[in-house]
């Protein structure tokens, strides 16, 4: 049987950060992943002249070379930084409700505040605190929340923390309104909730402060090659440090030792059948599949099932590929990220995620505005998005599935049309991919693609740690925040915490190795005498 | 960690977080563990989409002297839906050799209990031959789902379509004719069909019998190698004849399935047409026989050269320049997952080590792939000696 110290099911970004981690820590580490390709949503695929970004609308995280980013240490630390080229976004959003708003952000905080203060004069002071409020609780959040929560230290919580302990757990409508009178303010801040997909009322507010304070102050940023060439660079890197991967190649199970309540990792069956023996398994499936189908016990343990119970399904999204035979200034295409929406009302918007009817908003992401490269010259490469629950597209019968999503495609478009009603006329390659599509490539429950819903409790302030299952670790959107950097960030920290126990479970072999070596020699002197 | 129910937990002087407890405690009241939705997720992907279908041969129609139809039933539930134009990888093992060939579907959408598949001999071909000359009734075949990009999708193709198809690639014209007359779409189909001989037109007569019953279904036969006294159209598709025959070129929808050689002709007709390429979808028609004759094809080499291919930590062997990588793979006895088979659907993707291949236009990379060296085996020819990893 083959060992390997970790093995890794699934190459999306979680999967890659982690493998690559853990391998370049020195520990031995097989990749499993079910498709051909690595990346999960991170990935693209190729129509005629056209290469289509799947997933990445706007990397955050990464800030600028002369005030760096996170990311930047994370990627660098995974060796990938030589591997890719970054293209910065200039605009946060277009937002458009036809008839009521339309408006540009610029990706700069003091261009934002300059451009909000100028839209807004009536509202300046109000625009002043709240970006205030939001630079802070964004810092108190990254920096002294996590040392105070270590400490659990209810002084350095108040000294260090006092806006979120003000703000943290209230919702950002509730903030918004508590800043500002104007209703298109406050829509036009709240525009990052469509990425999402939870409603102002129900986001919670440092959620919302944070997208708007990381986006503006360290850019939006799209990669050349799209998120394909980081997931591609990723396995490139993992490879390079002696990692084994394995594609068309799935897990089929994980093996454990003992009774569900108390086990421990000892191997993985993959989809050929071969079982091969490992000290950790870093699961980048969802957390439902990987507890309620991999692992080898014929229902979860109790405080997985008691977690589970808490969570609500997570939205999915409805996407159009588009390759378009003009020019991004043809389409009238003025910033790369673009928000539409039919009206402001947030609960219309929400409604309407869980229904076929016309999408009340959309998104329009236009990859080659900002670098002409992305597209074939004279070309544009577009995708447009709305969120959508997965569960209602399990019941429609195979055969009208395809007419289904045409169906849903032409609503979607109407409404993106309304703001660029050249688009139908330059339609050279066209895909849709539905909640099912996203089943199919991402193999999550109703083609979630951010994990449970991201309401306030589904925050990690409200996970406990899973012991049941010694050395069975996850890692991506279902136990954390979705998108981008956070699971590029979940997979890296998440393989930290494997390799701590794969070092420590080798240290306690060595010992007792050494220790019964000693017992030995006791034993043959004992003999002797 | 902090358990968040502790009494002792900082996060309890947050204005509103026990509140939130409080919620998370509701939640869990009336929430579920989604057991019940045990391998809910494959199930639902798999009516699409299954990675495999155990196929039966139910009857076997003999088309012309050199095409036959194989029908083709599940021994489970329903066939997967669909879309017409889309194809079925078949795999079949052939003198010792495990290979796959993907075939358009001819039947239509709306017939859910079978896949008909309409295949004609390639003189100098490997597995029709087999499948023409050796494969019963009764007999099992393996297949991957349906899957490809050639098919009409109604958010953008319009309503007026044109279909230019050579011998063979009338299977998907058929499916997608079959689908707009079974469902009564308000389309206008326009069939030109190029045959090389008279007696060797697939499906003519049905064909005609359509063409007579449907307004908007029109049907216009050529023949390249007309006998003698032929009063039929006869000739090659060029620019000409397809404007005499279509009328107003342009903003219609054009499909061209048949032959490599027709494929191109024909799109090189309708660009001195002035069809601009947003209205010309060509279907994909395995590897190029003749990769040397393309350009970039590098300088003193020649594809009856030989170069060793070496499978990283599996082996090696000798292969010839002009064979598709995944030909001599699969000769050799290697495996990887396909189904286009032209360079299209990426699935035999895998990582060139070292060494130099020769990647067709027809390659659709990415271009990260590019970058780090991953290429589509079934359309890559091995120009030096290479080292892979499968």
């Amino acid at each position: 049987m083959k060992h390997y110290d970790a093995v890794v099911i699934g190459a999306g970004n979680a999967g890659l950060t982690a493998a690559t981690a853990l391998q370049r820590g020195g520990s031995k580490t097989l990749l499993l992943e079910r498709h051909n390709i690595p990346g999960g949503c991170a990935t693209s695929f190729v129509r005629g002249d056209y290469e289509f970004e799947v997933a990445l609308h706007q990397l955050s995280g990464l800030g600028t070379e002369k005030r760096p980013f996170i990311m930047r240490k994370v990627f660098g630390d995974l060796g990938v930084m030589d591997k890719v080229e970054f293209v910065q976004e200039h605009e946060l959003y277009r937002i458009v409700v036809p008839g009521e708003i339309d408006t540009t952000l610029p990706a700069s905080w003091t261009g934002l505040r300059k451009k909000l203060q100028g839209d807004f004069p009536a509202e300046s002071d109000n625009i002043e605190g709240f970006m205030k409020l939001c630079e802070k609780i964004s810092l108190e959040c990254f920096m002294t929340l996590p040392r105070a929560r270590k400490a659990n230290d209810e002084a350095i919580l108040k000294s260090t923390c006092p806006n979120y302990i003000k703000y943290g757990m209230r919702s950002s409508k509730d903030v918004l309104d508590e800043f500002f009178d104007s209703s298109e303010l406050k829509t036009i801040l709240a525009a990052y909730w469509c990425y999402i997909g939870v409603p102002p009322k129900d986001m919670p507010f440092p959620d919302l402060a944070m997208l708007i304070y990381a986006y503006a102050a360290f850019k939006p940023w799209h990669i050349k090659g799209g998120s394909q060439a980081m997931s591609s660079a990723l396995l490139e890197s993992f490879m390079e440090a002696g990692g084994e991967v394995r594609f068309n190649c799935g897990a089929e199970k994980i093996l454990t030792h003992g009774e569900v309540e108390d086990s421990k990792v000892r191997g993985v069956v993959t989809e050929e059948g071969e079982e091969i023996a490992c000290e950790a398994v870093i699961s980048n499936a969802s957390s439902i599949i990987t507890y309620n189908e991999l692992l080898d016990h014929d229902k979860p343990p109790i405080q997985v099932s008691e977690d589970f119970k808490s969570r609500r399904m997570g939205t999915s999204a409805f996407v159009i590929y588009m390759g378009l035979d003009c020019t991004p200034q043809e389409l009238g295409v003025t910033s790369a990220s673009n928000f539409i929406c039919s009206s402001q009302d947030e609960n219309l918007v929400h409604d309407g995620m869980q229904t076929m009817n016309d999408p009340v908003a959309g998104m329009l992401t236009c990859y080659n505005f900002d670098d002409p490269g992305f597209a074939p010259e004279g070309k544009s490469i577009v995708s447009l998005v709305c969120l959508q629950y997965g569960d209602m597209w399990k019941d429609i019968p195979e055969e009208q599935y395809a007419q289904t999503k045409y169906d849903f495609a032409e609503k979607l478009i109407d409404l993106i049309a309304k703001t660029f009603p050249k688009i139908r006329d330059h339609i050279e390659e066209l895909e849709v991919a539905t909640p099912l599509t996203m089943m199919r490539y991402l193999n999550t429950p109703d083609g979630a693609i951010y994990g449970f819903k991201q309401n306030p409790q589904d925050s990690e302030l409200f996970r406990e740690r899973i012991e049941a299952v010694s050395g069975l670790y996850m890692a991506g959107c279902w136990n954390n925040m979705g998108g981008f950097q956070p699971t590029y960030m979940a997979g890296e920290s998440t393989a930290r915490a494997a390799l701590k126990q794969i070092k420590s479970s080798k240290l306690n072999i060595q010992q007792q190795q050494s220790t019964s070596t000693v017992q030995v020699k006791g034993n043959k002197e004992s003999d002797n005498a | 960690m902090p358990n968040s129910t502790l009494d002792k937990n900082v996060l309890n002087t947050v204005i509103g977080y026990q509140e939130a407890v409080k919620v998370k405690q509701e939640l869990e009241k009336t929430g579920s563990d989604f057991t019940d939705q045990k391998w809910a997720t494959a199930n639902t992907v798999a009516k699409l989409h299954p990675k495999r279908l155990t196929l039966e041969v139910s009857e076997l129609i003999e088309d012309t002297a050199t095409t036959k139809t194989f029908r083709l039933v599940t021994t489970g539930s329903e066939l997967p839906p669909f879309q017409a134009g889309q194809y079925i990888n078949l795999f079949v093992t052939i003198e010792g050799v495990e290979t796959a060939r993907p075939y358009a579907i001819s039947s239509s959408p709306s017939e859910r209990g079978y896949y008909d598949l309409t295949v004609k001999r390639v003189e100098d071909g490997f597995v029709t031959p087999y499948l023409l000359d050796q494969v019963e009734v009764g007999q099992q075949l393996l297949s991957t789902g349906p899957m490809g990009t050639f098919y009409h999708n109604p958010v953008f193709h319009g309503k007026e379509l044109v279909f230019l198809a050579g011998g063979s690639g009338i299977a998907p014209a058929m499916s997608m004719l079959k689908d707009v007359l079974d469902r009564d779409l308000p389309y206008q189909f326009h069939f030109i069909y190029a045959s090389s001989y008279v007696d060797d037109v697939i499906f003519i007569q049905a064909l005609r019998e359509l063409a007579d019953k449907h307004d908007n279904f029109k049907l216009t036969e050529v023949i390249s190698r007309p006998p003698e006294g032929f009063d039929g159209l006869s000739g090659h598709l060029n620019s000409q004849l397809i404007q005499e025959l279509v009328g107003d070129v342009k903003s219609k929808m054009y499909y061209v399935c048949g032959p490599t050689p027709f494929n191109e002709y024909c799109q090189a007709q309708l660009w001195d047409l002035s069809v601009e390429p947003r209205f010309i979808r060509i279907e994909a028609n395995g590897p190029p026989k003749h990769p040397d004759q393309l350009g970039n094809w590098p300088d003193a080499v020649s594809m009856e050269d030989e170069v060793t291919v070496t499978v990283t930590g599996k082996g090696s062997f000798k292969a010839k320049v002009g064979e598709p990588l995944l030909n001599s793979l699969e000769r050799n006895g290697y495996s990887a997952e396909n189904a286009c088979r032209s360079g299209e659907c990426s699935l035999c993707r895998v990582k060139l080590v070292s060494g130099e291949v020769f990647n067709p236009p027809q390659a659709h990379l990415r271009k990260s792939d590019v970058q780090f060296g991953w290429i589509h085996s079934c359309v890559a020819f091995p120009t030096a000696d290479i080292e892979i990893l499968l």
